[in-house]
């Protein structure tokens, strides 16, 4: 058994050449908490470049991007949340992320606190505990990572929205589409509708057709009585 | 006009005043277009030395305006690649399978990570930038080491005969901080040659691998243009044996 352990994955603002972590007090290598050599297959440390590239820059502030794996490490639980938290020393998008290392079935627990980080990584902390503590309405995505932290753990590794050039594949609830995040389920739900819609409209026009065909057998008849008729 | 001019002169006159650089463009070969042709290659390097924009400029594309320190690896379309080797002869092939990851060491140690690019690959290409260099970040126990230390353990794992050439990025940084060139080449030259010392002790006894150093820019077009030629034929040459080396085992 091991106690639930959480911790910030800090920004990487000065090019550091280690990705380092933080409990909220003190700060280390994420490496002595996440030994590299145990890392999950596909593991993030932050918002992966193609959901930044979908949102474009004004809305790339708004992505939470979130991973389960159910089945980590002789049977414990990795979950994490990142968001983007500004700019590094070269202009590129920085990331902070919230990393859990949970037991089976136990649900992370979005608290931890952040006094001891640096001011700026302080405000995007304090931004997204209060965000996924309160979140605004209409918020889809923080009601996505809720909906991945309910995810039964027979679904394997998941994330919390759909990855088109991840290099291992995920389960994914959502899917990021022109109009922003949107419910697999809902738009599952929503094809097979137009599907049935289509499949009537298909089944209509066959019947149509059919009875337009049924009709035909007696105009032949009409012209050989012409053509007989001609020929009398 | 006049400055564009001269910024190419200075760019030209610092590139081309290391001896093994004129020696390798005087080796160009015929047969490096059809070498190169269905090659693979691996980009690896500690964060922020560029890779991404590597990547960019092979594309063809300007750097990205959204950016972004990798966070995982992550799958890159297909994409074809044109390179001029001279007047008449040009590369001209498709990037696949590719895969860009970030440069932390969590990445360089994760199996998942720099070793699963590299394995396939037939070209290494190690990005590292000037200040490195200068900083003498080759040195023992300084990340640059560290990561030629990884890669001697990888050698192993490699493709036979997989070939290792370092770029050094960001060379502009450097040009735009000076006035007078003739020194600032001579002390490029003095510290690419303990580099290039360090690198071949280091990956001993793959040292014949290590096809060389070359200075670049991402940044500046030109600047790329010409350094990128200059590893293409650098890689090529050795894999020749044009160049002087030994068997490796």
């Amino acid at each position: 058994m091991i106690a639930t352990r959480a911790y910030w994955i800090l920004p990487n603002r000065g090019q550091k050449d280690d990705i380092l972590a933080s409990d909220g007090k003190t700060t280390l290598p994420l490496r002595r908490i996440l030994d590299p050599k145990l890392r999950p297959e596909g593991f993030s440390h932050g918002v992966p470049a193609e959901l930044l590239e979908k949102c474009g820059p004004k809305d790339a502030g708004e992505i939470l991007f979130a991973q389960k794996f159910p089945d980590w490490d002789g049977g414990k639980q990795l979950f994490s949340v990142s968001t983007t938290a500004g700019l590094d020393a070269s202009g590129r998008v920085v990331h902070l992320g919230l990393l859990f290392l949970l037991e089976p079935n136990e649900r992370p627990r979005f608290e931890l606190p952040y006094a001891g980080l640096s001011e700026e990584d302080r405000s995007f902390a304090s931004a997204l505990i209060r965000r996924m503590a309160s979140p605004g309405p209409g918020d889809s995505w923080v009601q996505s990572v809720r909906d991945l932290v309910e995810l039964p753990p027979s679904r394997g590794p998941a994330t919390n929205v759909e990855l088109r050039r991840s290099t291992v594949p995920f389960y994914s609830l959502y899917a990021l589409g022109p109009a922003g995040l949107v419910s697999k389920a809902s738009s599952r739900s929503k094809s097979r509708v137009s599907a049935l819609i289509l499949l009537l409209f298909v089944a209509s026009l066959s019947v149509w057709a059919f009875m337009r065909a049924c009709e035909r057998p007696s105009r032949p008849a009409v012209q050989t009585g012409v053509v007989i008729c001609h020929l009398n | 006009m006049l400055d564009m001019a001269l910024t190419t002169f200075r760019i030209f006159l610092l590139l081309t005043s290391f001896p093994e650089t004129s020696k390798h463009v005087t080796r160009f070969v015929k047969g490096a277009v059809e070498w190169w042709s269905g090659k693979k290659i691996a980009v690896i390097g500690p964060t922020a030395s560029g890779k991404d924009s590597f990547l960019a400029r092979l594309q063809n594309r300007e750097i990205p305006r959204v950016h972004s320190n990798s966070a995982m690896g992550e799958k890159v379309k297909s994409f074809p690649v044109k390179m001029a080797l001279s007047d008449r002869r040009a590369i001209d092939i498709t990037c696949k399978g590719v895969v860009n990851i970030g440069g932390e060491t969590d990445y360089r140690d994760d199996p998942s990570g720099w070793l699963s690019v590299c394995q396939d690959a037939d070209v290494v290409f190690y990005m590292m930038t000037v200040s490195d260099l200068s900083r003498k970040r080759f040195l023992k126990g300084r990340r640059i080491r560290q990561d030629l230390d990884w890669l001697l353990t990888a050698m192993p794992h490699l493709k036979e005969g997989a070939l290792v050439h370092v770029l050094i990025n960001k060379i502009d940084q450097k040009i735009e901080s000076h006035t007078d060139y003739r020194p600032l080449a001579e002390e490029l030259a003095k510290e690419r040659s303990a580099l290039d010392k360090t690198v071949k002790s280091v990956l001993h006894p793959y040292e014949a691998r290590y096809t060389g150093a070359t200075l670049i820019s991402m940044k500046n077009k030109q600047i790329y243009t010409r350094g990128i030629n200059i590893a293409f034929r650098a890689v090529y040459s050795a894999f020749h044996g044009t160049a002087p080396r030994k068997k490796a085992r």
